[in-house]
């Protein structure tokens, strides 16, 4: 797609997004914010499995990280409202990515699918020590104080900041992607050895790219928490969180740009708005999607499309 | 002293249970080199497969064994020819991880609309009978799952290395290429490993049922437990399902009793992945040469 | 440095893997802006040599050094980066990018930094003739395409030293020829070359200077007209007549 037109598009897709909540219903602008966070989280996800190839299969981790470092600031410290949710937030991304930092050159050292069950294995670790112990407050659960100024309601103020998250990440995406970095990312992703033989700082570059994917997932789990409310250990560390990361990036097509974002709207669509009122099929029909996509679109929605212009093109 | 002797023989139990529960997701590995998420359901579906035998037909579970693992060894076979192999020739890494995933999804979906979503259990007329060894004591119900567990274990090792197809099941998994060219039908010998590695999986399956409730959200436990025995006793054998199982059991019992019953899971992946790190091909290393 | 002192220089170079002895007591100095050729027997040395060079195993004994500094017990990465290329027999493209990005990332990463790398892929693009393939999938090319593209992603990073591994391996005569035309235009822009070949032709033609391994050892070295008539490389080659 040629680059003006594609801006043209990205823009116009941002400003109707921006004007939604004047125009929807609570319920639809709730489901937008699912969206808009679901995107977040995939792009994070993407940044390091679609760009550089390295699947993390428990991605929550850094969700709920982010979510219980601004819970627990909120809790030891009394800050006024709005203060407390930037510092929250920020706080979310930065112990997000720290930690990300600390365990990154052990865990990159693996490959394929044992790096992605090592990250599985964190994060059940660290979901399971936020239950269990009594110093982090994840069973009895941390309490947000509202943040929303009292001209929007909080479902819409919320909404704007997944917008403004989502915006970011996306504009990170792309810087990254036209960069040094995103090259050498893209040359790990198709083949490693060969990489570092060219000269790709490769170990380096994974360092980077897992901390910066830690924290922008922070930052988004940060918010999500504030979004809440009131969260449990449970609500922050859920491995439907991972799982949808994954799909969404599929769906939409990996190594792609948009595809997260893509994949995530369609997704959030079905299960929300398509089968609302169907909870009882919603594995059922994500797992035949899942299915169908492997066997039918391994490159997701956009490689469909692609591969649809260049049949037309001939 | 009692207190620990007590935690062995529970972590041992428990851990035969575990290395039943593994084998079959440890040989797909090895063979076909494909991480098989459907296993946990599969395990699960054995376990149902169980109770309505009992509920329905008033059998014992264990006595149930043989027809579950027939059953399931021609669905499994199916499953593998049918869409495993089409996302193994797409050639991603990991296309069949994400179909099994899939498959995964629609049958706990399905079993939560056959069965419902609560627990259910078995309780074999044997339930309530204990039998003391000295200052020990070990109910029959476990004693019997630990048994069951030891046999169809050791029928898998004899299945593998005693019979024909054991080997030609081996020597693919060692050299698909060059088994293919003496004549071996590979796909072929591959449907009969998932087959044979789904009938195990069920058969663990109705074992489990009878020393632990179960419900279909479980299926992502089993698979990461079947996946951490793998890791820790080594890919492809009995051998290291057994040891890998035996270690998990008795890493289960002991967090739960010395440091306390809500960290065995956590304890189970600190392990895992500490394990990923130093040795990721587990102890025994692979059966079947390499490593992957 | 002037034009005279060699850009690669191994003392004593030697590299033993658990009882077999690959490489031993190798001296070896490469004039700058050459086309020399490492020729032997089957199982010589000469790949565990590259191997070397690049830094991908290390010596066991001896020194490595490449335009003045000591590059043995460097990292592969730091060592590419210092400016030594190497293209592989085995052709290994990255499938899912262009041909353009494949050598953007050779640009990007090689020596000086990704200073107009755009500039240096359209030249590496015009300099191996793949000028027309820029936007085909690498994993769409066929072999002789493949070697080039090889050969390109290695020009991109701006090496001062290329060791190329079997370049001709596997060509028809006409592909064979468009390999030592791009060697050539190579040299010319002031590339020191160090080609491992069979195709004695090709050697005899382009080399300036042919170093002979054989077991592990180096036996001869010299320009072309010299190594054609030295016994001992046709008794490597051809066995002597105590052996046929």
């Amino acid at each position: 797609m040629k680059r003006p037109l594609a801006i043209v598009l990205i823009g116009a897709a941002i400003l109707l997004l921006g004007v939604l909540p004047f125009f929807a219903l609570p319920y639809h602008v709730r489901v937008g914010q699912l969206f808009l966070l679901s995107a977040v989280l995939a792009l994070g996800w993407h940044i390091l499995g679609g760009f550089a190839g390295y699947w993390s299969f428990g991605h929550t981790a850094f969700v709920g990280l982010g979510a219980f470092a601004a819970g627990l600031l909120n809790f030891h410290f009394k800050l006024p409202p709005m203060l407390g949710f930037v510092a929250g937030t920020l706080l979310g991304g930065l112990v997000s990515a720290g930690f990300a930092a600390l365990v990154a050159y052990p865990v990159l050292r693996l490959r394929g699918i044992y790096f992605a069950i090592a990250l599985l294995g964190m994060s059940q670790v660290l979901g399971e020590l936020a239950q269990n112990v009594d110093a982090f407050q994840g069973a009895l659960g941390l309490t947000l104080p509202d943040v929303a100024p009292d001209a929007l309601r909080p479902e819409v103020f919320f909404y704007y900041c997944f917008l403004a998250l989502a915006v970011g990440s996306f504009a990170l995406a792309a810087w990254i992607r036209s960069s040094k970095l995103g090259y050498g990312l893209a040359a790990i992703r198709e083949d490693e050895d060969t990489a570092r033989m060219l000269g790709v700082p490769t170990e380096r570059y994974k360092i980077i790219t897992l901390v910066l994917s830690a924290g922008l997932t922070g930052l988004a789990g940060a918010v999500y928490a504030y979004s809440l409310g009131y969260f449990t250990a449970g609500s922050v560390f859920r491995v439907d969180f991972s799982l949808n990361m994954i799909l969404h990036s599929l769906l939409g097509g990996i190594g792609t740009l948009t595809g997260p974002v893509i994949g995530a709207a369609l997704l959030v669509f079905v299960t929300n708005v398509l089968l609302g009122q169907l909870l009882d099929l919603h594995l059922l029909v994500t797992g035949v999607l899942v299915i169908a996509l492997v066997l039918l679109a391994p490159n997701g929605l956009l490689g469909v499309a692609r591969r649809w212009r260049e049949r037309k093109g001939r | 002293m009692n207190l620990l002797l007590q935690t062995l023989l529970d972590g041992l139990v428990l851990g035969g249970v575990f290395s039943l529960a593994a084998a079959g997701f440890s040989l797909i590995f090895g063979v076909m080199n494909v991480v098989n998420l459907t296993h946990g359901i599969i395990v699960l579906i054995g376990a149902y497969l169980a109770w309505s035998a009992q509920h329905f037909l008033g059998l014992d579970p264990l006595l149930a064994i043989p027809g579950i693992m027939i059953l399931l060894f021609f669905a499994g076979y199916a499953y593998q020819r049918t869409l495993i192999q089409s996302a193994v020739d797409r050639s991603s890494l990991l296309a069949s991880l994400l179909v099994t995933f899939g498959v995964a999804l629609v049958l706990r979906n399905l079993l939560v609309l056959v069965y419902g979503p609560d627990f259910k259990s078995i309780t074999p007329s044997y339930a309530f009978t204990n039998i003391k060894l000295g200052a020990l004591s070990i109910d029959m119900v476990r004693l019997s799952a630990l048994g069951a567990s030891l046999a169809l274990i050791a029928l898998l090792a004899f299945v593998l290395y005693r019979t024909d197809w054991g080997r030609v099941i081996r020597a693919t998994a060692q050299q698909d290429f060059a088994a293919g060219l003496c004549g071996v039908n590979v796909r072929h010998v591959y449907g009969l490993t998932f087959g044979v590695a789904s009938a195990f999986a069920g058969a663990a399956g109705a074992v489990i049922g009878i020393v632990l409730p179960f419900a279909p959200p479980d299926e992502g436990h089993w698979t990461m437990k079947a996946f951490a025995v793998v890791v820790l006793g080594g890919v492809g054998s009995p051998a290291g399902a057994l040891l890998g199982g035996l270690l998990l059991g008795l890493i289960n019992t002991f967090t739960a009793q010395f440091i306390g019953p809500a960290f065995p899971n956590a304890m189970m992946f600190l392990v895992l992945v500490l394990m990923l790190m130093i040795r990721p091909n587990g102890l025994l290393g692979s059966a079947f040469g390499g490593s992957r | 440095m002037s034009a005279a002192s060699p850009i690669l220089t191994l003392r004593g170079v030697s590299k033993r893997f658990r009882g077999l002895t690959a490489v031993s007591e190798v001296d070896l100095d490469l004039p700058a802006g050459s086309i020399c050729s490492l020729i032997g027997p089957n199982g010589a040395g000469k790949s565990t040599l590259f191997n070397l060079v690049t830094g991908y195993v290390q010596p066991s004994a001896g020194t490595i050094e490449f335009a003045g500094a000591r590059i043995d017990g460097m990292a592969t990465d730091r060592i590419s980066r210092m400016g030594v290329a190497r293209a592989f027999q085995i052709s290994k493209p990255f499938p899912g990018l262009s041909v353009f990005d494949n050598l953007r990332v050779g640009a990007l990463f090689g020596a000086d930094g990704p200073r107009d790398a755009d500039a240096v892929v359209h030249a590496a693009l015009t300099l191996t003739g793949l000028e027309a393939q820029a936007r085909a999938m690498a994993s769409s090319l066929t072999v002789g395409f493949l070697r080039r593209l090889e050969l390109a992603r290695a020009i991109a990073t701006r090496p001062r030293l290329l060791l190329a591994d079997e370049p001709c391996a596997g060509l028809n005569p006409s592909e064979t020829a468009e390999i030592v035309d791009i060697l050539r235009r190579m040299r010319s822009r002031g590339l020191t070359i160090l080609l491992v070949e069979h195709d004695m032709r090709a050697v005899m033609e382009i080399s300036d200077r042919i170093f002979v391994l054989e077991a592990g050892r180096k036996i001869a070295e010299g320009p072309p007209t010299e190594i054609a008539r030295n016994a001992r490389v046709i008794a490597a080659y051809l066995g002597t007549d105590e052996e046929s």
